[in-house]
């Protein structure tokens, strides 16, 4: 694959930013439907037009027609001036057609459509008034073709499962028919006889062979039928010849087949209600091997799983005063502990215990962040890099929640309530101006010097996405200083906390820090 | 009477203009192309069209390569503006996107090389991904809505009925990572041959049950689960044996195999009995390392084989040791065996916009399947991403590796009949429009929009 040979080069040359990045990867473009003939001519439709299905009206009696063309000709009639375009062999331009909606990937001439149908189609499926309803499911469509293909079809297939749910598609309905409890309540009653031998519970469910095989079948065939067979094989499986009798030699066969049943009943069981000498050989067979392989393979499971449960899942053991999970202690041993203080894990473990926010992630957010903009954002994303964590709410899931999670932070260090949003901005200010020591000491490590580790590679990363964040000092042009500046860019970009007056919320971060770093190490 | 108004093509970006006024566009989640030429990034009008899936590619991948050479600084900067570009519930690039970014986070924090991000992920306790433990009339429904399984149900059970017509007897061995979900299917179309009518044949099914969880997950024992299936095959007048037999894919199935010998030892004249390897995106979990010359003194003659050999090939040999009458191997058409995580990255980056696609056109969004359906694809990311070693479990293989991985194993390959091509056809039929169905040689082909997306293949033994 030319992906992994470009990949291969690429390992460890960060270094040499530049070099990297022009290594652009030859490779395979996803087919997306729209890629037009950059040559041909682009034609834009106002939704009005596009949808006239009469656009072309004869001023005399107001008769409409769908193509110009005709209408020249019905102009005929009236003794009009009337004139055909002729098709001149040198002007056959393609021609291809956009989208009126301006939120539609088709609206962008790149991915305009090649033909008139199609576009009205388009338009009408994905942006239109679906008003064509099929009076039998209850579908709609847009098109109106749609809705003939559809009825065409509709009913013809329809499979429904006595739970009531309805399938239009056969195999669909089988999937579904084999795990619904609908048949195996129809099966417990029809065979009362069965259920009491399926009603033995397994002793010894551990075991390696687990037979789960269903009671004799019905002796007498007409049995059969009232069993829910008949559901399925009467109306929904018309196709199905099967039909409602089994033939007389089915009866035969199922006595055979109850015995290997059986057979295979007692090497799970150990009960030995079947003495046939084949299934003790298979019993001796199967059981010693397979509970050795199975207590490996738990011992296996639960291994894994706790690795996955100490390393990717710190909620887990969250409950305890380490909470901080592998991460956090790692952080520790090389900050010093002076960082987390034990208030911090209260606060950690106070929000573990918070019942808001599942899933999602850091990046959920962060953009979260950004959308609500302001002081908040840039808050939220210093924290999110860890920099304040014992503040941060790790999923403020609505505004709601994360207020009230203010409220209570501020209460348990007795703030202001009022202070919310201006001390997360705090936050971000007093991380970019004061702490440059803990900056260089959380992000770079003990092994990256400071200084010198800012290639240009950095500061175009910073151009990009963060330094021309307009005003608030963000394009950091000095080599030593563009972590602080990335920072404050971040900061500066979402920009608002500016508007709440900079210099103010910068003094109060600067009260504040004692507080809300929670750790006179971070001074 | 002009009726076509004829408009000039559209500059390309409306943005272009303001090059150094990014403070903006950073926030606007629509903005799709980048105006400011990126420092070293092509900016030719191929990338400007395709511009957000190849510029995420490219920051992703300098993001790997930042954490791996442990520059947390870069890292971090990229982090930050992917974050920014990429939202979770943005269009499907966007959310592929965030997925990978998640996943270098989670790995960032795994290898604990990069304290700060550690950090980040230890505050985002959730970030870790909440895989959904399906009900077996969920998991039913969800398999349903798109072909990317049932492609590989059609084919299969269109290869085995073919394979195994004659037998009174039909053992399937079902290593699926469905949950056997495609075997009601299968018993419904044996039971609705014609020759059932007069001699049913007896259905045995095997299934490995696997400790280790790998999305889908099923909130029901197999053994509740056999005797569904048991229960439904009766319905049908089948008469179906159910058997779980404990095994990983991380031995190769070891157990699995060894029980299925003995078998084959209890019943020497099995020639009646039809045996069939049904494979369902599972043998890529097998680990496919080759081992290393663990036991070099042990003896000098096994160090040398086992020296190129993989749990996958011995899986497969010992597969052909079993003398199946049908071996189907269904899987995903990607490679992502690297050892090396950029190329990883590169593969699974242009492998899995498909499910991210694709989903718009079954799923709405917003709904609760949807999240059901992107956080096991998360799972995946994350696996392929943030893991190594024998945790990394995510190892596809393409075809082209699976069939010579058969052939050496002494399988020859079978074509498909016109009858699982049509039924294939008129199961894609009921899905959107970008899905495609591909021959090559021997094997189908599900695509989407002209992609690989899951590969059928049946063999015999040469």
């Amino acid at each position: 694959m030319g992906d992994l040979d470009n990949s291969s080069s690429l390992v460890g040359s960060t270094a040499s930013g530049e070099a990297t990045f022009s290594e652009a990867p030859a490779k395979k473009k996803r087919n997306l439907p729209g890629m037009p003939d950059p040559e041909a001519e682009v034609i834009a439709l106002s939704p009005k037009t596009l949808m006239a299905t009469n656009r072309f009206v004869c001023e005399i009696c107001n008769k409409g027609f769908q193509r110009d063309q005709n209408l020249q000709l019905h102009r005929r009639g009236h003794n009009l001036p009337w004139k055909l375009r002729q098709r001149t062999t040198t002007e056959v331009r393609k021609r291809v057609y956009v989208c009126p909606e301006a939120s539609c990937v088709h609206h962008n001439p790149t991915r305009a459509l090649g033909d008139l149908t199609g576009i009205k189609k388009h338009f009408c499926r994905k942006h239109g008034e679906k008003k064509w309803k099929c009076e039998r499911c209850s579908k709609k469509y847009a098109v109106q073709s749609d809705w003939k293909a559809h009825m065409k079809t509709c009913g013809t297939r329809e499979y429904k499962c006595d739970c009531g749910t309805l399938f239009s598609r056969r195999d669909s309905f089988i999937t579904h028919r084999a795990f619904c409890d609908a048949l195996a309540e129809e099966s417990a009653k029809a065979q009362t006889l069965g259920s009491s031998q399926l009603g033995n519970p397994n002793p010894n469910p551990a075991k390696a062979v687990v037979v789960a095989s269903p009671p004799p079948p019905p002796l007498t065939p007409s049995n059969n039928v009232v069993s829910p067979a008949l559901s399925i094989q009467s109306s929904e499986f018309p196709e199905n010849p099967v039909g409602l009798s089994p033939p007389p030699p089915a009866t035969t066969c199922l006595t055979t087949t109850t015995t290997a049943i059986s057979t295979t009943a007692t090497t799970t069981t150990s009960t030995g209600n079947c003495s046939n000498s084949s299934s003790s050989v298979f019993a001796s067979i199967f059981a010693p091997s397979s509970t050795v392989s199975q207590t490996l393979a738990a011992a296996n499971s639960s291994s894994f799983s706790n690795l996955v449960s100490s390393t990717a899942i710190p909620s887990v053991s969250a409950m305890e005063p380490t909470s901080l999970s592998l991460s956090t202690s790692l952080y520790l041993s090389n900050n010093g502990s002076s960082l987390f203080p034990t208030s911090d894990q209260q606060d950690h473990r106070h929000y573990t215990t918070t019942p808001q926010a599942p899933a999602m992630s850091a990046t959920a957010l962060l953009q979260k962040a950004a959308q609500m903009g302001a002081g908040a954002s840039s808050g939220s994303f210093l924290r999110g890099f860890g920099l304040s964590t014992s503040s941060s709410p790790p999923q403020p899931q609505d505004s709601s929640a994360t207020l009230q999670w203010n409220n209570n932070h501020h209460s348990q260090h007795k703030r202001d309530a009022s202070g919310g949003a201006a001390s997360t901005v705090a936050a971000g200010l007093g991380l970019e101006g004061a702490s440059t020591v803990l900056l260089t000491d959380l992000m770079m490590g003990p092994p990256l010097p400071f200084g010198n580790h800012h290639q240009p590679m950095t500061r175009d990363l910073l151009g990009l996405g963060i330094g021309g964040n307009g005003g608030g000092g963000g394009a950091s042009s000095a080599g030593l200083s563009a972590l602080l500046n990335s920072f404050g860019g971040g900061g500066g970009s979402f920009a608002t906390y500016a508007a709440r007056g900079g210099e103010s919320s910068w003094e109060s971060a600067q009260e504040r820090k004692p507080n809300g770093a929670k750790g006179p190490a971070l001074l | 009477m002009m009726q076509f108004t004829e408009t000039p093509p559209q500059p390309l970006h409306q943005i272009v203009t303001t090059p150094f006024s990014p403070n903006l566009s950073i926030m606007n989640k629509n903005l799709t192309q980048r105006t400011r030429p990126w420092p070293g990034f092509p900016t030719s009008s191929k990338l400007t069209n395709f511009g957000d899936a190849n510029c995420m590619e490219q920051l992703l991948v300098h993001c790997a390569n930042a954490i791996e050479t442990n520059d947390a600084t870069l890292a971090q900067q990229i982090l930050w503006v992917l974050n920014n570009i990429a939202p979770p519930d943005g269009d499907s690039n966007q959310r592929l996107t965030c997925a990978f970014l998640r996943a270098l986070i989670a790995r960032a924090a795994r290898s604990g090389s990069l304290k700060l991000l550690a950090a980040m992920n230890a505050a985002e306790a959730n970030l870790a991904i909440h895989t959904h433990k399906f009900s077996v009339i969920e998991l039913a429904g969800f398999i349903d809505l798109t072909p990317w399984h049932r492609f590989g149900f059609t084919a299969a059970n269109a290869a085995i009925l073919e394979a195994v017509e004659g037998y009174s007897v039909i053992h399937i061995v079902d290593l699926s990572l469905t949950h056997c979900m495609q075997i009601p299917t299968l018993v419904d179309a044996i039971a609705s041959r014609q020759d059932v009518l007069t001699n049913p044949p007896l259905l045995k099914l095997t299934v490995a049950g696997t400790t280790e969880d790998v999305p889908p997950m099923l909130d029901l024992s197999y053994e509740e689960l056999g005797s569904k299936l048991v229960n439904f095959a009766r319905s049908r007048n089948i008469i179906l044996e159910f058997r779980v037999i404990p095994s990983s894919y991380t031995d190769g199935f070891a157990n699995l195999i060894e029980q299925l010998r003995l078998q084959n030892l209890v019943y020497p004249e099995s020639g009646h009995e039809a045996l069939v390897i049904n494979c369902h995106m599972m043998l890529h979990y097998i680990p496919e390392e080759t081992f290393q010359n663990f036991e070099p003194c042990s003896s000098s003659s096994t160090s040398i084989t086992t020296s190129s050999t993989s749990l996958r090939t011995m899986f497969l040999k010992a597969v052909r040791g079993l003398d199946p009458t049908v071996v189907v191997l269904v899987d995903e058409d990607a490679d992502l065996t690297s050892n090396d995580l950029v190329g990883r990255l590169r593969s699974a980056f242009n492998y899995l916009w498909i499910p991210y696609d694709t989903v718009d056109t079954f799923l709405p969004r917003g709904s609760k399947q949807r999240q059901w359906y992107e956080a096991d694809v998360c799972w995946k990311i994350e696996n392929v991403i943030a893991y190594e070693g024998f945790q990394r479990v995510e190892r596809l293989e393409p075809k082209s590796r699976w069939v010579q991985r058969m052939r050496s194993a002494g399988f020859r390959s079978v074509s498909f009949g016109e009858e699982a091509v049509n039924e294939v056809k008129t199961m894609l039929d009921e899905h959107a429009a970008g899905w495609g169905l591909k021959r090559e040689e021997e094997d189908l082909v599900l695509t989407w929009k002209g992609h690989n997306v899951v590969f059928a293949t049946a063999w015999m033994p040469a």
